[in-house]
C-alpha cells in the first residue's frame, strides 16, 4: 500500500478522530498472528486472516499447534491473569523455508483466550532480560541520584533507547488539560529534536489515552503496514472482539497518518502511570520500520513502571517540601500581619512573601476603601472589577482560575499579567479580597531546542496538520489565556492565608463588638438614668421653688425682711438646680438622638432664632444684629437650632454691658471642604489662656453673679457640631467681644 | 343654668396637687376640681364607676393628666379615653416632669390634646396652669353632642 495514495484518497479527518472506537478495530497488525481460543476445549473462534489455515476458526489448538495448546493450559493453570497480555514463551513454528519464531502472549477476554504469536528473529527468548540486568540495576542507581524530575525522564529516555534502539525516544508529560511537553529527549541524531515542545491535547484523543492507560505498551513496527482483518468479526458471544489488550492490534489510521506525517516508520510508546493516572508517556520513533522484541519491550515497561514509581515518590515529595517552604512563608506572613493594627500592612510591607506565597508574580489586596498593588498586575481599575466581579459571583471562599477571561471576559485586556487568578475573601460583608496573579503561559515557556528547527515539510506532501509547529500553533492557541496551574500547595496555602485573615480579624472584630456592647450597656443605663432624674429630680426642684413662691406671695406679710430674703435665696437656687437638670437632660438626649440632616436655608434659620433671642432682650439694651449671606446648609434642622440658639443668646447674653451691642453672624471662606460659620459679639470676651475650657461640660469662665448660666450651652454646640462631622473653635480677648466658629461638611446638594 | 363641667386633676405627687390647686385657685375658675390620685380612679371618675358611680353623668371639661401614676399609667389613661368613642372628645392636656421625647410622641399618637412640661420657674408654672384652665375649661368650644344626654349647659 501506498502511503501518498493513502493520504490523498482518504484525507485525515481529525474531528472523527475523539469518537473512533479504536479498541475494537476487528484488525491485527501483519507482523504475526492472532487466535481466539473459546473454553474449555481451545477451539478457534477467531483467527486473523494470516493465521495458517490449520488454525482456522472452527479447529481445535489441540490439532493444530499441540504444542501452543500446552502453554495455553499452563497459562489458564496458572496465577489469575494478570491486567494485560502474558508472554508464554518463544516458540518456532513450521518448516523449512517457512519456519519462523513466534513470541506467544496470550489474554483472557470475557470467557475467551486471544493467544497473539509475534513474529521474532531472537530465538533465545528468555536471554533478553538478564542481559538487561546490570543496566536495570544502574538505572535504579541513576533514578535514586537524579536531582530534577527532569533528570530522571533523561535517564529513562537514554535507557529505553539504549534498550531498544530507536532513533529518538521522548518523555512527555501531560498537564492537567492533557496538553504535552517534551520533558526529555535522547536521539541518533537521525531524527529532529522534539525537546521542550509542546502538543495540543487533540494530538492524543481521550480514548487513546484511555487505551494508554488500560495498556501500558503499544509498537508499530512499521507504519506502512496493511492491516489484518480478523475473521469471523465477531465472538461467539456476538460482539466485536475487544483488542485493548492485545500486542498486534492495528492502531487508528489516523495514528499511523500521523507517524508517516512526522516522518517515522517504526514506533513504540510506554505509559508512565502515577498512581493509576496517565502522567505521561516514553515515546520512541524510528525513521524506518523496527520491530522491537517482547523481551526488550518487557524491559522497557519495567524502567517505566521502575521511573513511574521514583517520579511519585518525588512528587509527593516535591509537595511536602513545596507544602513546607510555603508553610514557612506563611508563618512569616501572619507574624507581620499579626504586628501591624491591620492585616492589610502586615502583608503590603512584605511584598516578596506575599508573591512568594503561592508562586505568584502580581498581588492585590482589595478593601472597600483602597485597592493596593504588587508586583505585575493588571490596573487598578481593572482589579476593582474584578473584585466587584468576584463580589458579585458571592460564592466561594477561594477562587482559582487559570483562564480568568473563560469566567471573565474583560481578563482578555491584561491576560498577559493576569490569566490566572487565586483569590481569597477575607469579609463578605465588606467585600475584601487578596488576589494574586500569574502571567499567560506562552510566556512562561522555556524553548531549550528551537521549535523552528523541527519543522520539516510534510513528507508525503499530504495534510500538514499534525506537524510539530502546528501542533505548538494549535497548542499557543489552546493555552492563549491561561497561566500555569495552581498546585494544590499553592492554593492550601492562599485557604491556610484566609483562615489566619480572618482569624485576625475576627479577633478585632470581637473586641469591637464587646467594647459597642458595654457601650450600649451603658447608654442604656444612662438613658434609664436621666428618665428618672427627670421625674424624680426635676419634680422636688419644683415643688422647693413653687412653695417659695407661694410663701412669698401669699405669706410674705408675716416674714420679716430677712426671711424674704432666705425665701428669695431658695427660690433662686433651686431654680437654677432645676434648670440645670434640664440642661444636663438636654445635653444627653443630643447625644443620643439620630441626626435627620435635610438640606435647608441658613438665613432662615437664623432670622428665626433670632427673633426667639430678642424676644428675650430687656427693652433697655440695643442689639444691633449684622447678618450676612450664610448660605444653604445639609444638617438636622432641630439640632442646629439648639446650636445657633445658644450662640446668639450667648453673644447676646454676655455684651449686655455695652451700650450698642453688636452680634455679627456670616459665613467664611470654605476649609478642607468644610464650609465655616461664625458668630461674634463686641461683649465681655475671654481670656484666650482658657479657650480650652469653653465648650466642656459645666466650664464657665464667669461667675454667676457676672453672667447666669449652667456652662452646658457650648458642650451642647460642640457635640452636636461634632456629630455633623464638623468643628468648633472660639477666638476672643477680655473685655474686647469672642467670635465663635463651627464648621459643617459641604455636601454637594448643599449648593 | 347647668353646672359647670367639672376640671379632672389626675396627679398622685401630694405637692403637685397642692401647687397646681394653687394656680388653678388665682386663675379663678368657676369650674369644680376632681381630684384623682391614680389612674384607676380617673378611669372610675370618667366612667363613673366605684366611688364615682353616682356622681352626676357629665363630662369633664379636661383631664390634667400626669404621665406617671400609680395601677394605671397617665400614657394607659390617655389611651383609654382617647380610644373610647364615648370619651374621644373630653380634652386631655398631659401635665408632666417629663422632658422624653417618646412620651411626648406616644402621647400625640394616643391622641392627647396637649403636652405641657411642668416648668421648674414658679411664675411659668402659674401662667401655665392658668392658661390650660382657661383656655379648656372656658374657651375652647367642645364638638356638638351625638345623641345620648346633655353633657354641658
Amino acid at each position: 500500500m501506498n502511503q501518498t495514495s493513502h493520504s490523498a484518497t482518504r484525507p485525515v479527518d481529525l474531528s472523527v478522530c475523539d469518537r473512533e472506537p479504536i479498541h475494537i478495530v476487528g484488525s491485527v497488525q501483519p507482523h504475526g498472528f492472532l487466535l481466539t481460543l473459546a473454553l474449555p476445549d481451545l477451539t478457534v473462534v477467531q483467527a486473523s486472516e494470516n493465521a495458517p489455515s490449520s488454525a482456522s476458526p472452527g479447529a481445535s489448538l489441540d490439532g493444530a499447534f499441540p504444542e501452543l495448546a500446552v502453554l495455553v493450559r499452563r497459562y489458564l493453570d496458572g496465577e489469575a491473569p494478570q491486567d494485560g497480555a502474558t508472554y508464554l514463551r518463544t516458540v518456532t513454528l513450521g518448516s523449512g523455508s517457512s519456519r519462523q519464531g513466534y513470541e506467544v502472549a496470550a489474554h483472557r477476554v470475557d470467557d475467551l483466550v486471544v493467544l497473539e504469536l509475534e513474529e521474532t528473529d531472537n530465538l533465545s527468548g528468555d536471554a533478553g532480560l538478564d542481559a538487561l540486568t546490570p543496566r536495570l540495576r544502574a538505572f535504579v542507581e541513576h533514578l535514586h541520584a537524579a536531582r530534577s524530575v527532569e533528570d530522571l525522564c533523561q535517564l529513562l529516555a537514554e535507557d529505553i533507547r539504549y534498550v531498544t534502539g530507536f532513533d529518538r525516544a521522548l518523555v512527555y508529560r501531560f498537564d492537567r488539560d492533557w496538553h504535552g511537553t517534551v520533558l526529555a529527549e535522547d536521539g541518533s541524531g537521525i531524527l529532529p529534536s522534539y525537546l521542550d515542545l509542546r502538543f495540543p491535547a487533540s494530538d492524543i484523543p481521550a480514548q487513546a489515552r484511555e487505551l494508554y492507560r488500560r495498556n501500558r505498551l503499544r509498537i508499530i513496527p512499521d507504519a506502512g503496514y496493511r492491516p489484518v482483518p480478523i475473521h469471523p468479526s465477531a465472538t461467539p458471544a456476538g460482539k466485536p472482539l475487544d483488542l485493548s489488550q492485545s500486542v498486534l492490534r492495528s492502531v487508528s489510521p489516523v495514528h499511523v497518518e500521523y507517524m508517516r506525517n512526522m516522518g517515522t516508520m517504526a514506533s513504540m510508546s510506554v505509559s508512565i502511570l502515577v498512581d493509576g493516572a496517565l502522567w505521561g508517556l516514553v515515546s520512541c520513533h524510528n525513521r524506518d520500520p523496527k520491530r522491537v522484541p517482547l523481551q526488550a519491550r518487557n524491559a522497557c515497561d519495567f524502567l517505566t513502571q521502575i521511573f513511574a514509581l521514583q517520579l511519585a515518590a518525588r512528587e509527593r515529595g516535591a509537595q511536602a517540601e513545596q507544602r513546607l517552604a510555603l508553610g514557612a512563608v506563611q508563618a512569616r506572613l501572619l507574624a507581620y500581619m499579626a504586628e501591624e493594627e491591620s492585616f492589610v500592612d502586615g502583608l503590603l510591607n512584605h511584598p516578596d512573601d506575599v508573591l512568594a506565597l503561592v508562586n505568584a508574580s502580581g498581588a492585590a489586596v482589595v478593601t472597600a476603601e483602597k485597592c493596593r498593588l504588587l508586583g505585575a498586575t493588571p490596573s487598578e481599575r481593572e482589579v476593582r472589577a474584578l473584585s466587584d466581579w468576584l463580589a458579585a459571583r458571592d460564592e466561594e471562599e477561594v477562587f482559582v482560575a487559570e483562564a480568568l477571561s473563560e469566567v471573565f471576559p474583560p481578563a482578555e485586556a491584561f491576560a498577559d499579567r493576569a490569566s490566572g487568578v487565586l483569590a481569597i475573601s477575607v469579609s463578605k460583608k465588606y467585600a475584601s479580597y487578596v488576589l494574586w496573579f500569574r502571567p499567560e503561559v506562552v510566556r512562561t515557556v522555556k524553548w531549550g531546542g528551537n521549535p523552528v528547527k523541527a519543522v520539516r515539510p510534510d513528507p508525503s506532501g499530504g495534510p500538514d496538520r499534525l506537524h510539530p509547529r502546528k501542533s505548538f500553533e494549535i497548542w499557543k492557541e489552546t493555552v492563549k489565556g491561561r497561566s500555569l496551574p495552581w498546585t494544590l500547595p499553592e492554593v492550601e496555602a492562599a485557604k491556610d492565608l484566609r483562615a489566619s485573615v480572618l482569624g485576625i480579624v475576627l479577633r478585632r472584630a470581637e473586641e469591637l463588638a464587646a467594647i459597642s456592647e458595654e457601650l450600649q450597656r451603658s447608654n442604656k443605663e444612662l438613658e434609664a438614668f436621666s428618665y428618672s432624674v427627670s421625674h424624680d429630680l426635676r419634680a422636688p426642684f419644683r415643688h422647693i421653688v413653687g412653695y417659695s413662691n407661694l410663701l412669698k406671695t401669699r405669706e410674705g406679710a408675716n416674714l420679716s425682711e430677712k426671711g424674704r430674703h432666705y425665701v428669695e435665696t431658695i427660690i433662686e437656687a433651686a431654680f437654677s438646680a432645676g434648670t440645670l437638670v434640664d440642661n444636663l437632660l438636654s445635653f444627653s438626649q443630643m447625644g443620643r438622638h439620630a441626626l435627620n440632616k435635610v438640606t435647608g436655608d441658613l438665613n432662615a434659620l437664623v432670622e428665626e432664632v433670632r427673633r426667639k433671642v430678642q424676644r428675650d432682650i430687656t427693652p433697655d439694651r440695643t442689639v444691633r444684629w449684622e447678618i450676612g449671606d450664610l448660605g444653604r446648609v445639609h444638617a438636622d434642622p432641630v439640632m442646629l437650632r439648639l446650636v445657633i440658639e445658644n450662640l446668639l443668646s450667648n453673644a447676646v447674653k454676655y455684651s449686655r454691658g455695652k451700650p450698642v451691642a453688636v452680634v455679627e453672624i456670616g459665613r467664611a471662606p470654605p476649609q478642607d471642604g468644610e464650609a465655616v460659620f461664625y458668630v461674634r459679639d463686641n461683649g465681655a470676651g475671654f481670656d484666650m489662656a482658657y479657650v480650652d475650657k469653653l465648650f466642656g461640660v459645666f466650664q464657665r469662665l464667669h461667675r454667676v453673679e457676672e453672667f447666669e448660666g449652667t456652662g452646658i450651652g457650648l458642650a451642647n454646640v460642640r457635640r452636636i457640631v461634632e456629630r455633623h462631622g464638623g468643628r468648633t473653635w472660639a477666638e476672643g480677648r477680655l473685655g474686647e467681644g469672642a467670635t465663635f466658629y463651627f464648621t459643617l461638611p459641604i455636601r454637594e446638594e448643599a449648593h | 343654668m347647668a353646672k359647670l363641667k367639672p376640671i379632672l386633676l389626675v396627679e398622685d405627687n401630694p405637692n403637685d396637687v397642692e401647687l397646681t390647686l394653687a394656680a388653678l385657685e388665682s386663675s379663678q375658675l368657676a369650674n369644680e376640681i376632681v381630684i384623682c390620685r391614680d389612674g384607676a380612679e380617673a378611669l372610675d371618675f370618667i366612667y363613673r364607676r366605684g366611688t364615682h358611680e353616682k356622681r352626676q353623668a357629665q363630662d369633664p371639661a379636661v383631664v390634667l393628666l400626669d404621665l406617671k401614676l400609680p395601677k394605671v399609667d397617665g400614657l394607659e389613661v390617655l389611651a383609654k379615653i382617647k380610644g373610647d368613642p364615648a370619651t374621644r372628645s373630653v380634652p386631655v392636656v398631659m401635665l408632666t416632669s417629663s422632658r422624653e421625647e417618646t412620651d411626648v410622641v406616644r402621647s400625640y399618637n394616643l391622641g392627647v390634646n396637649a403636652f405641657v412640661v411642668k416648668p421648674v420657674a414658679f411664675d411659668e408654672f402659674f401662667a401655665a396652669i392658668k392658661e390650660i384652665g382657661v383656655f379648656w375649661a372656658l374657651l375652647n368650644e367642645p364638638p356638638p353632642h351625638r345623641g345620648g344626654w346633655p353633657s354641658n349647659a
